[in-house]
């Protein structure tokens, strides 16, 4: 209703009233927000729910590798339905990452694709390292323990480390040091905890960004 | 300080939501006719007036690629109107005493 009114003042303005500078102030701002809402890659609502969605997912990998003796790594219902999680999570990720940018054309769009490939490169690294160490035969433990909980963490969390400092993006930046800490600190826990210990990383990670975005736009409003 | 301060090509209601949305955008990036359009709830003709009254004023640049039905105008907002944005945000505070 009061958009509604809003624009209804506008054209009335526009048309040769006078527009008061309090009503500017409070139009300017309202527009202001709402179209930084509208560009959001990561709004912080998603963002938050995403980081509870990744604590819950590697919690359910944890409960599922909890008390094992010899350690033979999650059971494939838990993996898979991690793995359905994530497919839903990425799908609901890419929807609003297409309504953001949509229209969108420029420097920042062409430096997000670039931005993705090192991203995918570091990805597909930890797995080939995981790989490598089944190859030359590490235990179970290692190659489907601490290494898949770990590496992903260190690797991709630093990659993005290094593409938000050279975008001086420091929310980013500060939650990729989080993802990676967590990434180290899984990396000595042993194969069980390494999972509850990475979930815990990520998820102080993500939700981190997410308060730190959304701290970032309330600041943005009042500037 | 008066309202006579503030920027006349920003200071109308249509112009103001125009620039704003547009300086929400990362610098040097543009948007769509069409979305800006949807986003501001103005008819075609009402936003290439107001387009093209900024244009002129260097506020903004708009590049129309492609042909026939497949052709798409971007619009963005140059170095020059974002300081105007900047500089009208600025009076705006001064007038109100911040805001």
């Amino acid at each position: 209703m009061n958009d509604t009114r809003d624009l209804e003042q506008a054209a009335t303005a526009d048309n040769g009233g006078a527009l008061d500078p309090r009503e500017a102030a409070r139009l300017l701002e309202q527009t202001s927000r709402e179209a930084r809402r509208q560009f959001a890659l990561n709004p912080p609502l998603l963002t938050a729910l995403m980081g509870v969605v990744i604590l819950v997912a590697y919690g359910a990998l944890w409960l599922s590798v909890l008390g094992q003796h010899p350690y033979t790594g999650p059971n494939l219902g838990v993996i898979a339905l991690v793995y359905a999680t994530v497919a839903v999570t990425i799908a609901v990720s890419v929807k609003v990452y297409q309504r953001a940018t949509a229209g969108v054309s420029g420097p920042s769009a062409r430096q997000r694709t670039v931005e993705g490939v090192p991203i995918l490169v570091s990805y597909v690294g930890s797995a080939v390292i995981q790989g490598a160490l089944k190859y030359y035969g590490a235990s179970d433990a290692i190659v489907y323990g601490v290494i898949p909980a770990a590496l992903p963490l260190i690797i991709v969390g630093t990659t993005v480390a290094g593409i938000s400092a050279s975008k001086a993006d420091w929310p980013q930046f500060g939650a990729a040091l989080a993802v990676v800490t967590g990434g180290v600190a899984a990396a000595f826990v042993g194969p069980i905890g390494a999972w509850l210990v990475a979930g815990i990383g990520l998820f102080v990670g993500v939700a981190g960004y997410a308060a730190a975005t959304a701290w970032q736009g309330r600041a943005a409003g009042r500037g | 300080m008066t309202a006579e301060a503030l920027d006349p090509l920003i200071h109308a209601p249509a112009r103001l939501r125009l620039v704003a949305t547009l300086a929400a955008l990362p610098e040097g990036d543009a948007l769509s006719f069409t979305r800006l359009q949807n986003m501001l709830e103005l008819t075609p003709g009402n936003l290439i007036t107001h387009l093209r009254k900024l244009e002129d004023a260097g506020y903004l640049t708009s590049e129309k690629t492609g042909n026939g039905t497949a052709s798409r105008t971007s619009i963005g907002l140059t170095g020059r109107g974002r300081a105007a944005l900047e500089a009208y945000t600025a009076a705006l505070r001064g007038l109100l005493g911040g805001f």
